[in-house]
């Protein structure tokens, strides 16, 4: 049979070719009346020497999006997280928020950022009005210094001051009961270590006028030997011994310490000491280290924690880092003000966080408050006790006063003309 | 003919002054068509992520030709060009924050500074030679680093320059709109890339590479080396620092890792990875360098290792950029076909 189909476009392939361009131009429509996912971006360290702390975040997170998920999510949406490496890197760090929002379409931050990738996040933030929750940061001017303060940003961290203040009380106390007169520091050379310490000193002669500083040692961060500061310190023979190192750093000067037999000879103060990163990394752990609470399962210590704690190292087979417990709390927060909003719109959801308290395994009396004026988290559990070789490691726990907190905290604001 | 084998003996010195004028011409046409290209990039896509891919590569790109100035032209492998990009960043960043200059100003400004320590740092690094001259540009590198962290009140250490940069319209300009942002730097990248190609065919040009391929020979003909080889120190530090001016307008900020020791490790892989005897290897090579850390770091943290392959393979498999060996490739073809041809 000979075809009669004339050359040029059919009928048949015209009405394939409408119908084709009438599902790509609606597709978007449909897709975003469809979208029940709910992407939430992640910019966090994952590679390089603090990458364990970025992974040990991102499980956290990963932890709790699953129980939200399978409570119904957020507002009926599913989450999806997308979570990339930023290397440490500042620019980088900027570079994956700024991809996450606008080609990933990402509705929400959380930043897993430390020190300066912090600082770009937010600036991102602030460019492009995402709501952003740092988790990882703990330096307290990106809250407390006014030239910070954005509506969308809001930080579920820790903080140096907080620290240092309940730090400063508690080692004021056995200075006296123990006449500890004759201190010595020894911090990493940045901005965290010598503002720390700074403050912690300041408490401490706050609390303890009697206190003498005889000694400084300033080791650089990610210094790997500490023959020369350890000498310098015993040289000296201070009473106490104040230190704020932290992570690699800490559990290398620990062991490097342990030869000369530093811990008999003197108390020894280190307030990031009681992290499982550092406590099970340290050959010979010393019994009787002070130090703050980074993160343990036994405080604060309630059934709530302790499940919490047994829950990660069932699910990752190791415990939860001071990063866990941050980023675990601003999935929770986020959780519950989408609740509050009884929306996903980032506007609606910040304006809700403003000042929610809700409850949380980590709190010091079973609830955390993200306080409204700064955007901070604020009634964490915070606390100092000391080390014994085992688990738990550290067993009592003394937890600090959030009264005291706040009223030191309002007077720093004030010396460091923030309000 | 690639600049290496241009630079070759003196008779390039006269080929250049013969065709120094239609060589610019084209050279600025070209630079106008690009810069065309570039502005209406926006208008055919509309990715954001596209715009900043752009902005970035304004930035890098600037800071590894600058770089390239040195090391493919005159022969000095600096180990510490970064801490220009450094200073560019931080010497707008707070030039902006602290007076409320307009824009330009404080550009201007920022480079003036970048110059004079350029010149400090440059007089006493260029007399060295070789692995000298390397390791003590380091050192300047890590001693504006440490300075940067330690000084504090200033720089904010390793915070970085907090609360954003401040940018106010100047000539109808909003830098705080990306697109404009985007059009700037742009413009900053083809100005800079004009001026660069500029220098490298100029007579002075044609020096340097004298001096790279023998100094000895080229101060016995009566070339002031010290004095050249400053000269470019300092121009590129120029470069270098707009890149960072760049960065810094990018990410609103200001932070040490810009003036760490690794920028400059990236910078020399850039050119490792473009090539070095080309005018465009290094911008060839940004742009694939940050399409392979954009897109690997998207789908593996496990980044490093796949970058120290591709390192090796251009360092140990094809031993030489990737514009390097693409002139070598089409030279040789061209030689085949020639040969072929009655």
């Amino acid at each position: 049979m000979k075809r009669t189909r004339k050359p040029g476009i059919t009928r048949r392939s015209t009405l394939a070719l409408m119908g084709a361009g009438a599902v790509s131009f609606a597709a978007p429509w449909v897709a975003r009346a469809q979208a029940k996912t709910i992407k939430i971006g992640m910019p966090t360290i994952l590679s390089g020497r603090v990458a364990q702390l970025g992974t040990s975040s991102r499980n956290a997170v990963l932890l709790e999006v699953e129980k939200v998920n399978a409570a119904g999510g957020l507002a009926g949406r599913q989450i999806e997280m997308v979570i990339r490496d930023s290397k440490g890197q500042p620019q980088e760090a900027a570079r994956i928020a700024r991809e996450l929002v606008n080609t990933d379409g990402c509705e929400m931050l959380l930043d897993g950022e430390a020190s300066s990738g912090s600082f770009a996040v937010h600036e991102v933030a602030r460019d492009l009005g995402v709501l952003c929750i740092h988790t990882c940061s703990e330096a307290s001017s990106l809250t407390a210094d006014p030239k910070q303060h954005i509506p969308n940003a809001f930080r579920c961290v820790r903080q140096g001051i907080h620290d240092s203040i309940v730090g400063a009380s508690y080692a004021a106390g056995i200075a006296k009961a123990k006449g500890l007169k004759k201190w010595a520091t020894c911090s990493p050379d940045y901005a965290y270590g010598r503002d720390t310490t700074g403050e912690f000193v300041l408490y401490l002669k706050k609390f303890a006028p009697d206190v003498e500083i005889i000694s400084e040692s300033w080791p650089k961060l990610f210094q790997p030997d500490y023959t020369e500061v350890v000498t310098k310190i015993l040289q000296a023979k201070p009473q106490a011994l104040y230190s704020c190192l932290w992570g690699g750093d800490l559990t290398s000067y620990i062991d490097q310490a342990n030869i000369y037999a530093m811990f008999t000879q003197m108390e020894v103060f280190a307030v990031n000491m009681a992290d499982y990163t550092a406590l099970t990394v340290v050959k010979n752990l010393p019994k009787g280290i002070h130090s703050g609470d980074r993160y343990i399962k036994t405080f604060p210590p309630t059934p709530e924690n302790a499940a919490w704690g047994d829950a990660y190292k069932a699910k990752y087979n190791e415990y939860p880092t001071n990063w866990s417990w941050q980023n675990a709390t601003a999935v929770m927060f986020l959780n519950e003000a989408v609740k509050k909003a009884n929306s996903t719109d980032g506007k609606k959801v910040a304006e809700a966080l403003t000042g929610l308290t809700i409850k949380c395994p980590f709190g010091a009396d079973g609830t955390v408050t993200m306080r409204a004026d700064d955007h901070t988290l604020v009634g964490y559990a915070i606390g100092w006790g000391t080390t014994i070789p085992q688990e738990p490691y550290v067993p009592d726990v003394k937890a600090g006063d959030w009264k005291t907190i706040f009223e030191l905290e309002a007077e720093w604001k004030k010396s460091k003309g923030y309000t | 003919m690639t600049e290496l084998q241009a630079g070759q003996g003196t008779q390039p010195l006269d080929v250049a002054r013969i065709d120094a004028r239609p060589q610019r011409y084209r050279d600025v046409l070209i630079a106008l068509v690009a810069f065309v290209v570039l502005a209406l990039l926006p208008f055919i896509f509309g990715s954001k992520q596209l715009l900043d891919f752009v902005i970035r590569c304004a930035a890098y790109g600037l800071f590894a030709t600058s770089l390239n100035l040195l090391v493919g032209y005159t022969g000095l492998i600096s180990f510490g060009h970064g801490m220009f990009f450094g200073l560019g960043a931080y010497g707008f960043g707070l030039m902006m924050q602290k007076t409320g200059v307009p824009i330009p100003v404080a550009f201007v400004a920022t480079l003036a500074m970048t110059l004079v320590v350029a010149v400090v740092i440059g007089a006493i690094c260029v007399r060295l030679k070789e692995i000298y001259f390397a390791f003590v540009t380091l050192a300047f590198q890590m001693l504006i680093h440490s300075t940067i962290l330690s000084w504090q009140s200033l720089t904010g250490g390793d915070q970085g320059l907090r609360g954003g940069i401040p940018r106010p319209p100047f000539l109808s300009i909003d830098l705080s709109n990306h697109l404009h942002l985007y059009i700037t730097s742009c413009a900053l990248l083809v100005i800079g890339l004009l001026l660069m190609r500029q220098i490298a065919q100029s007579p002075f040009g044609y020096t340097l590479r004298m001096i790279r391929d023998n100094a000895t020979r080229a101060s016995f003909i009566g070339i002031d080396v010290w004095r050249a080889k400053l000269t470019i120190f300092v121009l590129a530090a120029l470069f270098a620092s707009t890149g960072g001016i760049i960065m810094a307008l990018f990410v609103s900020g200001a932070y040490p890792e810009f003036a760490y020791w690794t920028i400059s490790g990236e910078g020399i892989f850039i050119n490792m990875l473009g090539g070095v005897t080309t005018f465009l290897g290094p911008m060839v090579g940004t742009v694939l360098l940050l399409i392979l850390n954009d897109t690997v770091t998207r789908l593996t943290e496990y980044h490093g290792i796949v970058l120290g392959i591709v390192i090796l393979f251009f360092a140990i498999g094809l031993r030489k950029g990737l514009m390097d060996f693409v002139v070598e490739w089409f030279a040789q073809r061209r030689g085949e076909v020639g040969e072929r041809a009655p």
